[in-house]
Order: C-alpha cells, then structure tokens, then sequence
C-alpha cells in the first residue's frame, strides 16, 4: 500500500514533472482526412506515447502542404507520413528515416501499383497497349498508385501526361476506379496493389471482372502488381529532434507485438529496421517530381505560364535589347566601314599629295633648269659671240703663224708668243663652254657655302658680252670679307643673271649713261645683300604690282617667269626679294640671304 | 722736207680698234705677217686721241664696243676728212649695219670668223685706196700752193681764162688794157707751170 502510493506519488510528481514537458507531437499524413487518420494511426501514437515517460505523445494530422509546413518550422519532433513525401522532406529538410511500416502482406518492400482492365479487352495485352486510352487514378500525389504506376509507363513508353486519350483521377473511395473499368468509362485504372484483392474481399468486386495488365511476381508478395515494388511508409525524425527521442521512439516500435490494437488499427504487422529508400529517389528523379521537380520541364512551363507577364516583359526586353544590339551592330559595322574607308582614301590621299610634292619638286627643278636655258637661249647670240672671240683670236693666231712660217720670216721668239696666245685662248673658250653648261646643268640642288661676289662674277661673265655690245657698262661694287651664305651656288648665279639680264633689257634703247650696278654688301641684320639697280624706264604702277608674278611680262619675247622664279629661288634658301626705285632713274632690285654663321678660327 | 719725205713714202701702217685684247692682238698679228706696221688700240677714243686724222692707212675695227662705236668712229673720221680707209669687222653682223657702213666709205664690212685671205686682201685694198687718197690730196696741196703763189689780179684772170673767154672780152670785163691781160695770162702760165689753156684747166679742176 505504502509502495503503491508511493509509487502513485512518485508517478504523480514525475508526471508532473514530466508535465512541464509538452508532449511529442508526431505529424501524420492525413490524406484522406483528419477522421481517418486519427482511425488508423491515433492507437499507434498512443502507443508511442505511453513510452515516453511523463511526456506522452500527441498526434498532429496534416495534409501534404501542413506537413511541409510543419517540418520546415520545427514544430513537429517526428513525422509519420507516405514513402513519396518522406523522400522530398528527406531531400529537402534533411529528415531522416528511423523505422519502415511493416505491413502484413511482405516482409520486404510492399507498395506497388495495380494497373487493371477488363478481364475481357483482349485488346489491351501490356503497358503500351494504354496508347491512347483512358486511363483513371486516384490522386496524382499517391505515391502507391498513381506516381509508381507513372514511372512504370515512361518506362514502357508511354507518357500519360502525353500519350493518353485522357487521364482522370477519381478521388477517394478507391472502388471508383474500379467500378470505372468494370463499367467500361475508363479503359483502365491504377490502384495501390493489394487493394484490388482487399474490394474483392470485401465482396466489392469481382475479382473475375479484372486483368492486372504487366502483372509480375515479387518473393513474399501475394497482391497482383504491375510495378517495381517500394519500401512503405517511414517513421522519420527531424534534423532537431534529439537522439534520446528517436532512440526511445524506434525501441518502442520494435517492441510493438503484432496483434497490438494499434497494429490492427494501422493494418500492419509491426515496424522493421528503415529500408533503403534510394529506389524512390531514383523513381521521382526519372518523373521529375518531389526533390526533382526542378527538373522537370513541365514545372518551367507552369512557372512560365503563372509568370507570363513578367515574361512577356521580359521577352519585349530582349526583343528590344536584340533589335538595339542589331541595330548598334549594324551601325559599327556601318562606322567601321566608313572610318575604314575614310582611313583608306587618307592614306591614298597622303600617298597623292607625298606625290604631289614630289612631282611639284621635279616641277620645280624642271622650271629651274627651263629658266635657265631661257635665260641663255635669250642670250645665245650674246654668248655666241663670245665664243667667237677667243675662237677668231686662235684662227687669227695660227694664220699668222702659218703665213709667217711659209714666207720664213717668223722670228721663233714671236711664234712661240703667238703659239702661247693660242693656247691661252683655247683655254678661254673651254671655260666659257663649262659655264654655260654648268649653269644650263639639270641637277638636284647642292646646298654649300657660296662666296655671293663669286656667284655675281660668275654671272656677269656671262651677260658680259650682251653689255658690252649693248654698249652698256656694268660695274661690279663688292664688299670685301663677306661671309658665305648656305646656297646653291648655280641658283644664285642664275638670279643675279636674270637680275642683270632684265636691268640690261631694260636699258635697251636708252642712252647709257651709267650702266648696270651689281653691289654687294651686308644689311643691318647680318644678312647678305644683293642691289642690282639699271638706269632703265623704270616700272609702271601695274608692273610693280605684279612684278613677281608667274607669266606677267613687260618684253614681246619674255616667258614672264624670271622674277618669279627667282623669288621661288631665294624663298627657297630663306631669302627675300624685293623691288625698289633707283633714285637716279630705272629700277633696284634687292635680295637678301641669310649669313652662314662660319667658326672664324677655321678659316685661319 | 718732211712733207716731202712723206710725199715719197706714204705710210702703210694699220691702225687695228677692238675691245677684246686677244682679238686685237691677234688681228695685229695676222696683219703683221704681210710685213706691215700694225698699232693697235682698245677703243675709238683712244684712237682718236693718238692719231691726226689727216694720216693715211687702214683702220681695221669692231662695231660694238663700250662707249663710241666703230659706226660713228668712222663718221667722225669722214667728218674730219680723214685718209683712211676703213674695213668693218664684227661678230654682230645685220643688214642695216653693213649698209650704213658702206655708205660711209668702207672698204668692206667683213663678218667674224672671216677668212683670212678676204682680210688681208680688203687691208691690201684699203692701204691702196688710202694711198691714192694721200696721193690725191698731196697733189691738191701742190696745187693749191703753186694758185697761192699767183697775184689776186692774176687769179680773177686765170679764173676767166679757164671760163674760155678771149683775151679781149676779159679786157673789157676787168677794166683793163688788153696788154695787160696778156701779160697777166702769161704769168699765170708760167707761175703754174702749164703750157695750154686745157693743162690749166685741168689743174684749176683738181684745186678744187
């Protein structure tokens, strides 16, 4: 007495003590409903209840969604629910598997599919023959049904989503689909197997009535089935739920007697080691459902059609973004072409103008050298005659020679005198021929020190005879110790020819009073000056204005290109030209040349 | 008497003007070997200058040359009644050149290169012509000199005489006896050693 109340008391106080405990709440899959499920499970949850000392155990029915729900939030310690939606939970919250329901009808795997027809379509031998048909299931989520009986047909080839005349699904009571085929409005229905065999216990049906189309045999299992078969239903813990719990849990299911009412109450024998459930996944791996619904391109579809606003937007998007693309593209490739074009004319159009230079160079040499031959073309006759005269002196010289040689009244004193005068003549003549051809050379220009007095002498040289026939003189006034310019030295001669040669044409027909003056000296600037003043008719304001221009002449036979090219030619050699009145009469023409700047110490 | 010594000699001497000293010197020596005496001078007023226009010989000489030219060179020497004669040589030989050369005396115009042989033969030519000249004009003095020695009376009567009027009518003219229009005839004759009225004519004629 005194032990038992003790034993009262001290279960009152652990269970009250036990009490500040909530109780284990056990999910459980409801899928027909709270009724039922509390029918079926509510004895086993007591059961498990009684074996947590002060805690008990509570049962908490929840649909496919509740239980997602529920795992997800933690607030339920274990989970009681199908094959198929322990495996997503499994994937996607990490539940895990303690104790696999043994049901009575196989000590191994025992959920499977059915897929039965009327015993009398002869039409419909196997699987493919459902091609087209009508075909009706329960629930598109039962996984002993329809989701197994799916797997079987993908792999017979036919998808009932696709190759089906029609896919149905019924619903609860089970027996509809039964009925359905045995009264011929479905060609041929998908039940968990087993169930067939328990209508036709339970005198529901005539198991005559039926076919299992497929139908194979598996060690242990006594129902008709069409398919693989799969472990059934799991008890699993949370991630969270602690190792004592579980422990206890699993010992207590072990221990469970088969003819316990919850047994009979769930309709199985008793509860066994987990099975491996890796077939499941690899089943929902090829349907693409569960943990691999991601996979499954129906669920893009789906997710296109629930989206297809933002899609369209999105599409209108790219569309835009493509057609911009295209457009900028398109307009590269349009700049590109055309920089690449403009790039190509500006190489051809510097290659053109290097030419242009090049061929305006030779141009100009070739004026140059024209000018040149003009300006002695002009003088031809005046240069003619000057050949004449050393050229008579030696025809004079020999004759006399010759004549005095002949009479033998040559004293050889004289004749060696006169043979000495001849040669001093031949000598004469050769240096007028290599000036002239020296001026009249055509050749590059050869910049180097030039003596300016030499380039004047040079040049009066050769208008010399014109002068003196002319009868005008020409006075060369040059500066001593001037310093050398950087020139062309048959440029410079050739402008102070056409200098003195337009100061002598100039003078044409007046009374030579003073003649030509070439003075040579330096300006205030340490340049080179050159003064060619004639005391000629002077300019006229219209000559003046264009004296330097190209083609403007004031003689019947000139070209007009004298001045200018001389100008060119100074330029050329950073001088300058200019023109100016004598003050006595007639025109001075001025040029200017810079002073090479000469290290005195090397001259010395 | 040195004028007569020239009279038995007239020079032969050639007188060359050219600006260019080789052609100068080189002409001289061409002329120099016909054995002639060449001087030779750089320009016409040097020339002139050095030279009494009344000489004879030939002047050799350029046209174009600074200051006066061989052109009006020989102009100014026919202005002065010069003896010589000219022979032209140029280089810058034109058509006008040569006609107003010749027109004024030349011996020749001769153009450069000339031939050596037309040279010295023009030279012969002028020291010929030259010469006749001098001859022509030495003759004229003598003239003049024996006319110079006759009285002005017998001079207006000369002057008749040679008009061929008679002894009488001069007498009538002059106003005088016609003895003394003989005897002024006479000495007239006499003094100009002529014998005929014609002789005297002629030397009347070449006074002139």
């Amino acid at each position: 007495m005194v032990v038992r109340l003790l034993f009262a008391f001290l279960l009152l106080l652990s269970s009250h003590g036990l009490a500040a405990d909530p109780p284990v709440r056990v999910g459980v899959l409801a899928y027909r409903g709270e009724e039922h499920a509390a029918a079926v499970w509510e004895p086993t949850i007591r059961y498990l209840g009684d074996h947590f000392p002060g805690r008990g155990a509570e049962m908490v029915a929840l649909d496919l969604a509740g239980m997602d729900a529920a795992v997800q939030n933690r607030t339920v310690d274990l989970i009681l629910t199908n094959t198929g939606n322990y495996v997503d939970l499994e994937a996607r919250y990490g539940v895990t598997r303690i104790a696999t329901l043994q049901s009575g009808r196989s000590s191994g795997n025992a959920i499977g599919s059915a897929i039965i027809v009327r015993a009398d379509r002869r039409d419909l031998k196997d699987l493919r023959d459902l091609r087209g048909r009508t075909l009706m299931a329960i629930d598109p989520d039962a996984f002993g049904g329809f989701q197994v009986a799916w797997g079987e047909l993908l792999d017979a080839g036919v998808d009932p989503f696709r190759d089906l005349k029609d896919l149905r699904f019924s619903g609860f009571p089970v027996d509809r689909v039964a009925f359905a085929v045995r009264d011929g409005t479905a060609d041929a229905g998908v039940l968990r197997a087993c169930v067939l065999e328990e209508l036709a216990a339970e005198g529901r049906i005539d198991p005559a009535d039926f076919r299992v189309l497929g139908s194979r045999s598996a060690p242990d299992f006594a129902c008709a089935h069409s398919t693989d078969l799969y472990p059934d239903w799991p008890l699993a813990r949370l991630a969270g739920t602690p190792e004592e719990l579980a422990k206890q849990a699993v010992v207590a299911l072990f221990q469970m007697p088969p003819d316990h009412p919850a047994a009979k109450a769930g309709g199985y024998q008793g509860w066994a080691v987990p099975r491996d459930y890796q077939p499941v996944h690899a089943l929902f791996r090829s349907l693409r459902i569960g943990p691999y619904r991601s996979l499954r391109d129906v669920s893009l579809v789906d997710l296109a059609r629930e989206n297809w606003h933002w899609l369209a937007l999105a599409a209108l998007a790219l569309l835009w973004w493509t057609i911009h693309s295209l457009r900028v593209e398109h307009l590269i490739k349009v700049r590109t072409a055309e920089l690449r074009a403009a790039n190509r004319d500006l190489v051809r159009e510097m290659a053109e103008r290097r030419r242009a230079e090049e061929n305006a160079r030779e141009r100009q040499r070739e004026i140059d050298h024209v000018a040149r031959l003009s300006i002695l073309g002009e003088m031809a006759s005046n240069l003619a005659h000057e050949l004449n005269q050393p050229l008579g002196a030696i025809a004079n010289y020999a004759r006399g020679c010759t004549r005095r040689l002949e009479a033998g009244t040559g004293r050889p004193a004289e004749l060696a005198d006169a043979t000495r005068a001849i040669a001093d003549q031949a000598d004469r003549a050769a240096h007028i021929i290599a000036r002239i051809r020296n001026f009249v050379r055509k050749r590059a220009p050869q910049i180097e020190p030039v003596d300016i007095n030499d380039a004047v002498r040079a040049a009066a040289a050769l208008c010399a005879d014109r002068a003196r026939s002319a009868g005008i003189a020409v006075t060369l006034d040059l500066a001593d110790g001037l310093p050398r310019v950087a020139a062309d030295a048959v440029q410079i001669e050739q402008v102070v020819l056409n200098l003195m040669k337009n100061g002598l044409d100039a003078m044409e027909g007046c009374l030579p009073a003073d003649g030509i003056t070439v003075r040579t000296g330096l300006d205030g600037e340490g340049r080179v000056r050159v003064m060619v003043a004639d005391r000629g008719h002077g300019l006229s304001a219209e000559a003046r204005e264009r004296l330097f221009d190209p083609f403007f002449t004031t003689k019947p036979e000139g070209m007009g290109l004298g001045l200018s090219i001389c100008r060119t030619i100074l330029e050329s050699h950073g001088g300058h030209l200019w023109a100016a009145d004598n003050p006595g009469g007639g025109v001075e023409i001025r040029f200017v040349l810079p002073a090479v700047q000469e290290n005195p110490t090397h001259e010395s | 008497m040195s004028h007569d010594a020239e009279s038995s000699a007239p020079p032969r001497t050639v007188y060359v003007v050219d600006d260019d000293p080789a052609m100068r010197h080189s002409l001289g020596w061409l002329i120099g070997s016909l054995g002639l005496e060449v001087q030779g001078f750089a320009s016409a007023e040097e020339f002139l200058r050095a030279l009494k226009p009344d000489r004879p010989g030939c002047l050799v000489t350029d046209v174009r040359m600074p200051g006066m030219s061989g052109l009006e060179l020989q102009d100014t020497l026919a202005r002065a009644g010069s003896l010589l004669s000219v022979v032209v040589v140029t280089g810058h030989a034109d058509v006008p050149m040569a006609v107003r050369a010749l027109r004024a005396g030349a011996v020749d115009f001769i153009e450069k290169p000339f031939n050596d042989q037309l040279l010295l033969d023009r030279v012969h030519e002028a020291l010929e012509k030259s010469r006749r000249a001098w001859e022509a004009a030495e003759r004229k003095r003598a003239v003049r000199a024996l006319i110079g020695r006759l009285t002005p009376r017998e001079r207006q009567v000369a002057a008749l005489v040679v008009a061929g009027k008679p002894n009488k009518v001069i007498a009538a003219e002059i106003n005088l006896s016609m003895k003394t229009v003989e005897v002024h005839r006479h000495n007239v004759m006499d003094k100009l050693e002529v014998a005929s009225v014609a002789d005297l004519t002629r030397l009347l004629l070449e006074a002139e």
